[in-house]
């Protein structure tokens, strides 16, 4: 197979392998974005229909793009996120090409890379990885352990509640998806139960306005991380219990629970067909309603200090019921017995890097980078939770990562100039 | 405090509480470890150093003494990450029966940080039943240990927890009390389960601080407790004879 040349390869055309793309198309840099299936890829196939970004239409910003639409407030699904990347990839012109999967990036010894993938190979400069931080779902050890009986769902496989084996459900899982998927299918009229272990309790508007809009302009979005206490522990925050919906609806473990949702703690262990969850449910549950306090207090703080007329165009403070959960909650669930046919794991994904042949994995497989500054020269990686700073964990997040990390990578190809294509010229090898 | 351009400006004092000098303290294995250097080709932007000096500033100025040596913890946090064998911990008790349901358990060694541990002496507690269960009452029942074991690693947690955030403790007490059917354990009746029913912990702290960061200590500590961890999960346990 043929190899060809370029400055810099980006692999993924999600939001910010596109959003990179851009930037560098401002810079003149030549470079290909490889995507392993049609832009957007993950959006198509890997989501169920029914997901909404958490974030509103007039966040999702593209650098040269974004969101255009008469709906400001409103919540895309994920059918409209992938058109929308598809039209935003078309209108920056990015040199995508598709239906091309990475199989390996290894370091050549003169500074350049080898990128080979099931479409022929690259040589390049630098390497933008921005394959996503949620490709492969990860489940606890315990799902070996259940019955063969019990249908094993993963929210990447979940295509709604009509889909599913008829019986109760299982959720394990409190995040975002999780919440989303207890109240999609409480709603549909099914048993469910959601184990709940660590999670982020916000509401979905805050003083009438919508919570991203309080997150957007007190600043808790551009906190870097390099400001933040603890990166290890914030870049695994799971998401929060937020939908987007038109009706604003709620999916708070007190909306769920108002929905019949039965909760649970966290599961521990699946013994004999019999599930066992911790019996420290009321603390999580405290915690997250502390964090939301603590939240909420920042966004008074800054709406009453800030010099724009904030406190007058907007409802009063006000403070979020605590959360009411069963001071005994079941320990024990004897799935069969129970009548429960389906268990869906909404225990967060893990990205892939099993093609990345450049030592740059810590010990639990996660790329070492210092706000997306790989340790390895001319290697980046773009789209991770709290990457650069919190808005990172969102599409908004990638305009600015984007624009200073092709500063860095413009300041990388300079300073290493590849003198032997001055002499071997750009033609394909 | 993850900040590795910290430890420059103030490094952290050198032993949690005189270890014997042949243990392996917890900052020894942050020296040993190294904490990893992934500066980018950029400087670190300027405020990164200005948090820097805001820690140094709350740690040698600000008045907290809780007796929690908060830096050797945050900074054995960073060295364990690196070297995550080193976090491999076996503790261990050892016991013998005296008469009855009276026996004697030592605590002396554990395993950690890659070598043997000693505690600076051997550690004994006993277990007995009350005379109500027809026994002689020559130690607490060891349910009441488990209690007590859960008020000791919370409060641990709380005097800990509160040493980070900057809180200042006058005291702490705690009631633990743990219901519990001893039908289960008499065999008297197959549904009751042998262990507790429900435990309840009432906290009772007087701190310079408001009460939602009070709650915020005692819920965070609960968060981060090994024994109150081993009471409300599943645990695989092996018994067998030697």
């Amino acid at each position: 197979m043929t190899v060809q040349r370029t400055d810099v390869v980006i692999i993924g055309a999600g939001h910010s392998g596109l959003a990179m793309s851009r930037r560098l198309t401002e810079r003149s840099i030549d470079h290909v974005v490889l995507e392993r299936g049609a832009v957007a890829h993950s959006w198509r196939a890997e989501r169920w229909p029914g997901l909404r970004l958490l974030t509103p239409n007039w966040q999702t910003r593209l650098p040269g793009g974004g969101y255009q639409g008469d709906d400001p407030d409103g919540h895309l699904a994920a059918a409209e996120v992938a058109e929308l990347l598809a039209h935003y990839a078309r209108q920056i012109d990015a040199p995508v090409q598709q239906q091309t999967t990475v199989e390996q990036v290894r370091a050549d010894g003169d500074g350049a890379y080898s990128i080979q993938s099931d479409q022929g190979g690259w040589n390049a400069r630098s390497v933008v990885i921005a394959s996503g931080a949620n490709s492969v779902p990860h489940l606890p050890d315990c799902a070996a352990a259940l019955p063969s009986t019990i249908t094993q769902v993963t929210t990447r496989d979940y295509r709604g509640p009509t889909t599913l084996p008829e019986g109760g459900v299982l959720v394990v899982g409190a995040a975002a998806t999780g919440a989303q998927l207890a109240d999609e299918l409480a709603r549909a009229g099914r048993r469910v139960v959601l184990s709940v272990g660590e999670h982020v309790r916000l509401p979905r508007d805050y003083r009438g306005r919508d919570v991203f809009w309080w997150m957007d302009r007190s600043g808790v979005l551009d906190e870097r991380f390099d400001e933040v206490d603890d990166i290890v522990r914030a870049r695994h925050v799971p998401s929060p219990q937020l939908v987007g919906s038109a009706e604003r609806r709620a999916v708070d473990l007190a909306a769920l629970r108002e929905l019949g949702v039965e909760l649970v703690g966290r599961l521990g262990t699946v013994r004999d067909g019999v599930a066992l969850f911790s019996g420290g449910l009321a603390n999580t549950v405290r915690l997250a309603d502390l964090k939301a306090e603590r939240l909420l207090d920042r966004f008074d703080a800054w709406a009453a200090a800030t010099e724009a007329p904030v406190d007058a165009a907007v409802d009063a403070p006000h403070r979020l019921e605590p959360t009411q959960v069963d001071p005994s909650p079941r320990l024990m669930l004897d799935l069969q017995k129970q009548g429960i046919t389906t268990v869906i794991w909404a225990t967060g994904f893990r990205p892939r890097y099993d093609w990345l042949d450049v030592p740059v994995l810590d010990a639990k497989g996660r790329v070492r980078h210092e706000g997306g500054v790989v340790d390895a020269p001319g290697l980046y990686l773009l789209g991770a939770s709290l990457l650069r700073r919190r808005r990172s964990t969102y599409i908004d997040g990638a305009a600015q990562d984007s624009l200073e990390l092709a500063e860095h990578l413009a300041a990388h190809l300079q300073s290493s100039p590849r003198e032997s294509a001055l002499a071997a010229g750009p033609a394909l090898v | 405090m993850t900040n590795s351009s910290c430890s420059p400006v103030k490094p952290p004092s050198v032993t949690l509480r005189n270890p014997p000098s042949r243990n392996v303290t917890m900052l020894d294995a942050r020296a040993r470890a190294g904490l990893p250097s992934l500066q980018p080709p950029h400087a670190r932007p300027a405020h990164a150093a200005h948090d820097c000096r805001e820690t140094t500033m709350s740690t040698t100025t600000a008045p907290v003494d809780n007796g929690v040596n908060s830096d050797a913890l945050l900074g054995a946090r960073d060295a364990l990450r690196e070297s995550p064998a080193a976090a491999q911990f076996t503790w261990r008790a050892t016991s013998e029966w005296v008469r009855g349901t009276h026996s004697k358990q030592t605590i002396d060694r554990f395993i950690g940080l890659g070598a043997e541990q000693q505690h600076k002496k051997a550690f004994v507690l006993e277990g007995d039943h009350p005379e109500v269960f027809a026994s002689e009452d020559h130690a607490p029942t060891p349910v009441e240990t488990v209690l007590a074991a859960l008020a000791g690693c919370l409060t641990a947690g709380v005097a800990a927890v509160a040493q980070n955030r900057g809180i200042q403790l006058r005291s702490v007490t705690a009631v633990v009390e743990g219901d519990h059917d001893i039908l289960g354990i008499l065999g008297g009746d197959p549904e009751v389960r042998n262990g507790f029913n429900d435990v309840r912990v009432t906290f009772d702290i007087d701190a310079d601080a408001s009460k939602e960061d009070i709650a915020a200590l005692v819920a965070q500590s609960q968060k981060r407790s090994a024994v109150f961890d081993a009471l409300t999960n599943p645990t695989n346990v092996t018994v067998s004879v030697a």
